[in-house]
C-alpha cells in the first residue's frame, strides 16, 4: 500500500519535470511550414555574463535572419570532456550547422570533424581551434587586447612600478593570447614595469580567483599595479583589493565587462577595462552561418575588435553599449 | 601415551589469569569440560565469562595458565587458528555477513575453488546433509541470511561450525532471543551434537534452561572460581547464591498496592504492525504481565500504543483522555513511557552519556531560555544512578562502556526521570544479571504502590508469576485471556501461548 | 519463517528487472518525444553514447568493486585526470604508445594500491583516506603537466576512442569494446570467484569475514588497487577523446561514479551492489545527458532529473528490499 503511493508519487514527479522540461521556453517549436534553419551555439559555459551576452547576440541574429538557436553549453562549465559530448550529440539531433567557442584548441578538433563528415558546418568563435575544419573563426584579436592593457598599465604607472599579472585558467587559449599580448608588450616596451607575479592561476571561478588574489596581497602588499585577463579573474581580484582596502591604490587593469565591474570603474576601484564584443561575436557568428548556409562565400577570420575603457570614456554611447549590453532580448 | 589422549577431557584450561591494567579480570581460574558435554559457564555480567571464552578462542591471550585441547597443548593465536583447532563461536548475529546467502556464509573462508574459480556442487549437497542433521532441512540455501530468523541464523552458525568440524563449541545466550519452539529445536539440536561426541560450553542468564540442557556447570564470580560440578547435584538456589555471592531473600518482593481508576485503555486498537485487535485496561498501581511467545504481538502493542507504529484502527485513551493518533512526543507529555527491547539499538543513545540518556525525555527542568543547565542535568543524573546503583565511573560516562544490567537500569531511570504515570516496559531484564533484574523487580513493585501504572511484557513466565497483578496472553497477535496472576501457573502459561487456548 | 523456492526466484527475477526499468522509461521517453525520436534511437547516436559512457563506465567497473566490499573511492575522478596526463605525458616523452598506455593504467593502479595500503595500515575510514587523494592526485597532475594540458603526437591511442572506428567492422570505438569485456570479466569475477565472495563477505560483515579466515587487509588492498586500474584505463581513455593530457578534466566525475553504482543497486553500506546494475545506472546517465542535449533543454532540467533518478531509484530499491512483515 504505502510503497505503491511512493512509487507513483515518484513516477509524478519525473513525469512533471519532464513535462515543464518540454513547456520550457528553450524548448524548440516542432518543425512544420517552410524549413527554417537550425542552428546550435555552444559556449564554454553558460553563467559568465560573457556567454549571455554572445547568447543575446545569436538570439538577435536569428531574429533578424529567421532562424533558430539551440544553445547548449557543458554542464559543468569550462569541463573539456562535456563539450565533447554536447556536440557529438548535437551532431546526433541534427542540426544545419555549429557555432562554438572550444573549451580547447586540440580536443575539439575531432568532433568538428565529425560534424564535417555529417555535412554540418562549423564556425569558430571566441578562442581557437587547431587544424582547419571549420569555415571561419569569429573572435577578439586577443593578443591586441593584451597589448592594449599593457599600454594602459604603463601610462598609469608612468612607466616603473612592481606589478602582477595574474593568469586565467591552465590551457584556456584565448586568455593565454591576452597574457601573451601583456607580456610580450611589457618586456618590449616598459621595461620599468617589474612583474612580481606572473605565473599564477586564478582558476575557473570568481572564488578561486579571490583566494588567489588574497594570498598575493598578502604577500606582496607594495604592489602597484595588477592586470587581469578575463571577467571571473578580474572580478575575484576587485574583491581581493576592496577586503585589504588596496583597490583604488593599486592601478588595475582588467579585462570584460559586468554590472559591479563597471560600477568598480565609476568608484576608481578599476582603471581600465579591456572590451570585447560578446555580442557582435555572437551575432556575427550565427550571421556568417547562415550566409554560408544560402550559399555566400564567407570570410576565414572575423575580428570582432577590443576597446579600452576608462572612467573618462565610459559614458559615451557606444562604450556604454559594451559596457551593459542589451540583454532583455534573451527575456522574450 | 595415547590412551592418556583418548580419555582426557576435550579441554582442560587451568590457572588461567588475566589482567587488563591493575584490575584482573580473572584469577586462577579452572575449566574442565569433559567429551560430549554441555558445561554452562555462570556468573554475573563482568564476572570474567567472556574474558575466559574469549580466551579460549583466541581472541585474548591469558597472562597465565594453561590450556588443553584432548590432552594436547592448546595456545591459540588469533580467532583463526581456535576455530581451525576445533574450537567454534556461537554468537548471535557477529559471524554472519548479512547480505550474504546461507551457503555463502557457511562456506566462508573456506570456499572450494580451483583457480580461484568456485566449485559449488558438492559443497551444497554437503551443507544440505548438514541442515537435515540438525533437522532445518527448511532452510533455503540461496536465501540471504538477513532473511532469516535469529533461530535460523544460529543454526547456520551451527551448521558451519559442523562442517567445520569443530570439536568444542561456545554458544552465547543461544536463546536470548529466541521463541520457546526454537528455543526446543536448539536444545534437540544440542541433544544430538552431544551423541556425536561435541562439547558444548553454554552461557545463558536463563537458569531454568541451563538446567534443563546442560550436564555440568562453572560459577564464576568476580574473575574467581566459586563452584563447579555436576547440574544433577545442584539446586538453582545454591547456583543463583553462589554467582551473587549471598542469598536473595526474596527475588520478588511484593509491596503492597492498591488498584486505583483506569490508567490506560486499549480498545480494539490495531496498528499497522499489528495481525489483530487488541483490548485491554491497565490501573493505577497496577502491574499488568504481557504473556506471550516471540511474534505473539506484544511489542508491536506496546508500539502502537505509544505511538512508534501508525495506528489502524481502535481506541487509545490515558487517563480518560482520548490519544489515537497521537505521536511519541505527545505521548510522553499524557504520562507515557516507553521501555523499548532493543536496549541497543533503539533504547539508548551508546555514544552519549549517562547524563544526557536520562534526562532525554524530560529537558524541561533544565532549560531556561532555551539552554540547558549542564550542572543540573549531571546533578539529576547522579540522583537516579544512586537510587537504581547503576554501576559507572560518573554521570558523564558513556551508555556504550556500561554493563547490560547497567543499561537497563539507565534506561529505566529515563523513565523515572521522566515521572511517568503509565510505564511499558519491555522485556526489561532480558540478557541481564541477576542481581539488577532483582532491583528492576524491586523497582516495578515500588512503582506501582506509588500508583503508577506497569504493562510488563516478558518471555520468562516465572518473572511474570512473581511480579504482576494480572497477566494477559497474548497468541498470533490477539489477546487469548487476562486472569489476575494468582490463577496462572507456569504450565498454563504456556498452554495458552502456545495454543491459544486458556 | 519459511520462504519457498519460487518466492525467491520471483524476488531474484524482479531484482533483475528493476534496474532495467529506469532505463527503459528513460528511452521511452526520448524516443516519445516528437522534435527527436527519429533520431534518438539511431545506430550513430547510440554508438556516440556508447562512447560518451566508456570512462564513466570503466570508473564504475572499479567503484562497484569498492561499494560492494564497504568502501568509497572520492579519487577516482582525479585518478583518471592523473593517468591522462601521464599517458600524454608519456607519449610525449618518446614512449612507444602501448608503453605509454601501460604507464597510465599502471599509474591508476598505484595510485589505487598507495589508497588500499593507507586504509589498511592507518586503519582510517576509506572516505578519509581517498578523499585526501582526490587532492593528491589532482595536485601531481597538474604538478606533471605543469598547470597546463599536456598535448601529445596523434597516435593509435586517440583511435581508443573514435567513433568510427578503423578498422570499420568493429563498429564500435575500440574502447566501447574493452568496456564490454571488462564489463564481462568483472561480473564473473564477483560472481563465480572466491575473491569476489570475499569482497561481497568483506562489506557485508568485515568482523565475520576476518574471523572466517577471510585476509580482510589484503582484500582491501586488492579491491581499491583494482579500482585504481580501472581509473588508470579510464584515464587513458580520456586521453584518447581529448587528445590532449588535461589535469583539470572530470572534475567531480567521481560523483557521477557514485550515483552510477548507486542507481544500479549498490549499497553505500556495502555488501550489495551488481556489474549489470551499474552500468545500467551508467547509461541511465548518459543517455539522460544526451536526450536533453538533443532536446535542447537548458543543463539545470537536466541536473534536477539526474538528482531526482538518484533519489528515486535509491527508494525504490529499498521498497524491493523491505523485508516481507
Amino acid at each position: 500500500m504505502i510503497p505503491r503511493i511512493r512509487i507513483s508519487f515518484l513516477a509524478l514527479l519525473i513525469a512533471g519535470l519532464v513535462l515543464s522540461g518540454c513547456g520550457g521556453k528553450d524548448a524548440l517549436p516542432a518543425g512544420g511550414g517552410a524549413r527554417t534553419f537550425r542552428i546550435a551555439v555552444i559556449p564554454k559555459g553558460m553563467t559568465h555574463e560573457f556567454w549571455k551576452s554572445i547568447h543575446a547576440g545569436a538570439v538577435q541574429a536569428a531574429g533578424e535572419l529567421g532562424v533558430e538557436i539551440l544553445w547548449k553549453g557543458p554542464q559543468k562549465e569550462d569541463d573539456r570532456a562535456q563539450q565533447i559530448t554536447v556536440v557529438e550529440d548535437v551532431i546526433s539531433r541534427g542540426v544545419d550547422g555549429i557555432v562554438l567557442a572550444p573549451l580547447d584548441d586540440r580536443a575539439l578538433i575531432r568532433p568538428v570533424q565529425d560534424a564535417g563528415r555529417e555535412k554540418i558546418p562549423v564556425i569558430i568563435i571566441d578562442s581557437g581551434l587547431q587544424g582547419r575544419d571549420y569555415i571561419s573563426f569569429v573572435a577578439t584579436d586577443n593578443y591586441q587586447g593584451g597589448v592594449l592593457a599593457a599600454r594602459r598599465m604603463g601610462e598609469l604607472l608612468s612607466g616603473k612600478g612592481r606589478i602582477f599579472m595574474v593568469r586565467y585558467l591552465e590551457g584556456s587559449a584565448s586568455t593565454a593570447e591576452r597574457e601573451r599580448g601583456f607580456l610580450e608588450t611589457v618586456t618590449k616596451d616598459w621595461p620599468g614595469l617589474r612583474l612580481l607575479v606572473k605565473d599564477q592561476f586564478a582558476g575557473a571561478t570568481t572564488e578561486s580567483a579571490y583566494q588567489l588574489g588574497e594570498n598575493l596581497l598578502g604577500r606582496f602588499p607594495d604592489v602597484e599595479g595588477v592586470f587581469c585577463p578575463n571577467e571571473s579573474s578580474t572580478f575575484g581580484m576587485l574583491r581581493a583589493l576592496q577586503e585589504s582596502r588596496l583597490a583604488g591604490k593599486v592601478k588595475f587593469v582588467g579585462f570584460d565587462s559586468s554590472p559591479k565591474l563597471v560600477q568598480a570603474l565609476r568608484d576608481g576601484h578599476l582603471h581600465g577595462l579591456i572590451l570585447q564584443n560578446p555580442v557582435k561575436m555572437g551575432y556575427l557568428g550565427v550571421t556568417w552561418m547562415v550566409q554560408y548556409l544560402r550559399g555566400r562565400t564567407i570570410p576565414d577570420r572575423v575580428d570582432t575588435g577590443v576597446t579600452l575603457v576608462t572612467k573618462e570614456t565610459m559614458d559615451s554611447p557606444e562604450i556604454k553599449a559594451l559596457l551593459s549590453p542589451d540583454l532583455s532580448i534573451l527575456d522574450r | 601415551m595415547t590412551s592418556a589422549t583418548a580419555s582426557a577431557p576435550a579441554l582442560e584450561m587451568r590457572g588461567i589469569t588475566k589482567r587488563f591494567g591493575a584490575t584482573s579480570a580473572l584469577e586462577e581460574v579452572d575449566l574442565i569440560l569433559g567429551k560430549g558435554d554441555v558445561h554452562a559457564l555462570l556468573g554475573e555480567n563482568g564476572a570474567g565469562k567472556s574474558t575466559l571464552v574469549k580466551i579460549l578462542s583466541g581472541a585474548l591471550r591469558p597472562d597465565r595458565g594453561e590450556m588443553r585441547l584432548a590432552g594436547r597443548p592448546y595456545h591459540p593465536a588469533d580467532p583463526l587458528h581456535g576455530r581451525r583447532s576445533g574450537v567454534s563461536m556461537i554468537y548471535q548475529e557477529l559471524n554472519l555477513a548479512p547480505h550474504l546467502t546461507v551457503e555463502e556464509n557457511i562456506m566462508l573462508g573456506t570456499e572450494v575453488h580451483s583457480g580461484g574459480f568456485l566449485k559449488r556442487r558438492d559443497v551444497r549437497v554437503k551443507i544440505k546433509e548438514t541442515l537435515e542433521f540438525l533437522h532445518h532441512p527448511e532452510i533455503v540455501l540461496d536465501v540471504p541470511v538477513r532473511q532469516l530468523s535469529v533461530g535460523a541464523r544460529q543454526i547456520v552458525e551451527i551448521s558451519r561450525a559442523i562442517l567445520d568440524r569443530a570439536r568444542i563449541l561456545v554458544m552465547d545466550e543461544p536463546t536470548s532471543s529466541l521463541t520457546r519452539e526454537d528455543t526446543e529445536r536448539l536444545f534437540q539440536v544440542i541433544r544430538k551434537l552431544k551423541a556425536e561426541g561435541v562439547s558444548i560450553i553454554y552461557i545463558s542468564h536463563f537458569l531454568e534452561e541451563v538446567r534443563e540442557v546442560a550436564d555440568a556447570y562453572t560459577v564464576l564470580r568476580d574473575g574467581k572460581n566459586v563452584g563447579a560440578g555436576r547440574m544433577a547435584e545442584a539446586s538453582l538456589e545454591a547456583i543463583i547464591q553462589l554467582m551473587v555471592g549471598r542469598k536473595i531473600a526474596d527475588l520478588f518482593p511484593r509491596l503492597d498496592h492498591r488498584l486505583g481508576e483506569v490508567a490506560l485503555s486499549l480498545n480494539g486498537l490495531k496498528g499497522v504492525r499489528m495481525s489483530g485487535a487488541v483490548s485491554l485496561e491497565l490501573h493505577r498501581g497496577e502491574i499488568l504481565g504481557l504473556a506471550g511467545l516471540i511474534g505473539a504481538g506484544r511489542t508491536e502493542t506496546l508500539r502502537a500504543v505509544f505511538g512508534l507504529d501508525a495506528r489502524q484502527s481502535g481506541q487509545v485513551e490515558i487517563a480518560g483522555v482520548k490519544a489515537l493518533r497521537l505521536k511519541p512526543w505527545q505521548m510522553i507529555r499524557l504520562g507515557l513511557g516507553l521501555l523499548s527491547e532493543d536496549r541497543q539499538g533503539e533504547g539508548l543513545a551508546l555514544s552519549r552519556s549517562l547524563t544526557d540518556n536520562i534526562t532525554l525525555s524530560r529537558f524541561g527542568p533544565y532549560r531556561k531560555y532555551g539552554f540547558l543547565s549542564q550542572k543540573k542535568r549531571s546533578r539529576a543524573a547522579l540522583q537516579w544512578m544512586e537510587e537504581l546503583k547503576i554501576k559507572a565511573e560518573g554521570s558523564g560516562q558513556a551508555v556504550a562502556g556500561l554493563s547490560g544490567g547497567n543499561q537497563q537500569k539507565t534506561a529505566l531511570a529515563r523513565l523515572l526521570h521522566q515521572d511517568a504515570d503509565v510505564l511499558l516496559l519491555d522485556e526489561p531484564t532480558r540478557g541481564i544479571d541477576v542481581l539488577s533484574k532483582a532491583q528492576i523487580y524491586d523497582w516495578m513493585s515500588r512503582l506501582a504502590a506509588r500508583g503508577k501504572g506497569i504493562l510488563f511484557v516478558s518471555s520468562y513466565f516465572p518473572e511474570l508469576l512473581g511480579v504482576c497483578d494480572r497477566i494477559a496472553v497474548f497468541f498470533r497477535g490477539q489477546v487469548v485471556d487476562v486472569r489476575p496472576a494468582a490463577g496462572w501457573r507456569n504450565e498454563s502459561l504456556m498452554a495458552a501461548a502456545t495454543t491459544g487456548k486458556a | 519463517m519459511k520462504i519457498r523456492r519460487w518466492k525467491v526466484r520471483l524476488r531474484t527475477l524482479i531484482n533483475l528487472l528493476a534496474p532495467f526499468l529506469g532505463l527503459i522509461l528513460v528511452l521511452a521517453i526520448f524516443s516519445s518525444m516528437p522534435d527527436v525520436q527519429s533520431r534518438f534511437l539511431r545506430l550513430a547516436n547510440l554508438k556516440s553514447v556508447a562512447t560518451q559512457s566508456v570512462i564513466v563506465a570503466l570508473g564504475a567497473l572499479g567503484m562497484t568493486l569498492v561499494i560492494i566490499g564497504g568502501g568509497i573511492d572520492l579519487s577516482a575522478a582525479s585518478n583518471i585526470a592523473l593517468s591522462s596526463v601521464i599517458t600524454a605525458y608519456a607519449i610525449n616523452a618518446g614512449l612507444p604508445p602501448l608503453a605509454a598506455v601501460g604507464l597510465g593504467v599502471l599509474t591508476g593502479g598505484a595510485v589505487g594500491f598507495v589508497n588500499g595500503a593507507l586504509i589498511t595500515r592507518l586503519r582510517l575510514v576509506p572516505f578519509i583516506i581517498t578523499m585526501g587523494m582526490m587532492g593528491i592526485a589532482r595536485g601531481v597532475a597538474k604538478w606533471i603537466a605543469n598547470n597546463q594540458k599536456i598535448d601529445a603526437p596523434l597516435t593509435w591511442v586517440n583511435e581508443l576512442m573514435a567513433k568510427s572506428p578503423r578498422p570499420s567492422w568493429l563498429m564500435l570505438a575500440p574502447g566501447v569494446w574493452l568496456m564490454i569485456v571488462f564489463a564481462v570479466a568483472m561480473a564473473v569475477l564477483l560472481r563465480y570467484t572466491v575473491f569476489g565472495r570475499h569482497v561481497f563477505a568483506l562489506g557485508s560483515n568485515e568482523a565475520a569475514a576476518r574471523l572466517c579466515g577471510v585476509r580482510t587487509n589484503r582484500a582491501k588492498i586488492i579491491v581499491y588497487t583494482v579500482a585504481g586500474l580501472f581509473c588508470g584505463l579510464s584515464g587513458v581513455m580520456e586521453f584518447s577523446r581529448l587528445t590532449v593530457g588535461d589535469p583539470t578534466v572530470a572534475v567531480g566525475l567521481e560523483l557521477d561514479i557514485i550515483a552510477a553504482v548507486v542507481i544500479g543497486g549498490g549499497s553505500l553500506s556495502g555488501g550489495e551492489g551488481s556489474i549489470l546494475g551499474s552500468m545500467i545506472g551508467v547509461f541511465i546517465m548518459a543517455f539522460l545527458r544526451n536526450g536533453c542535449t538533443m532536446m535542447g533543454w537548458p543543463n539545470y532540467i537536466q541536473e534536477i532529473i539526474i538528482g531526482v533518478i538518484i533519489v528515486a531509484a535509491v527508494s525504490l530499491d529499498q521498497i524491493r528490499h523491505r523485508r516481507p512483515t
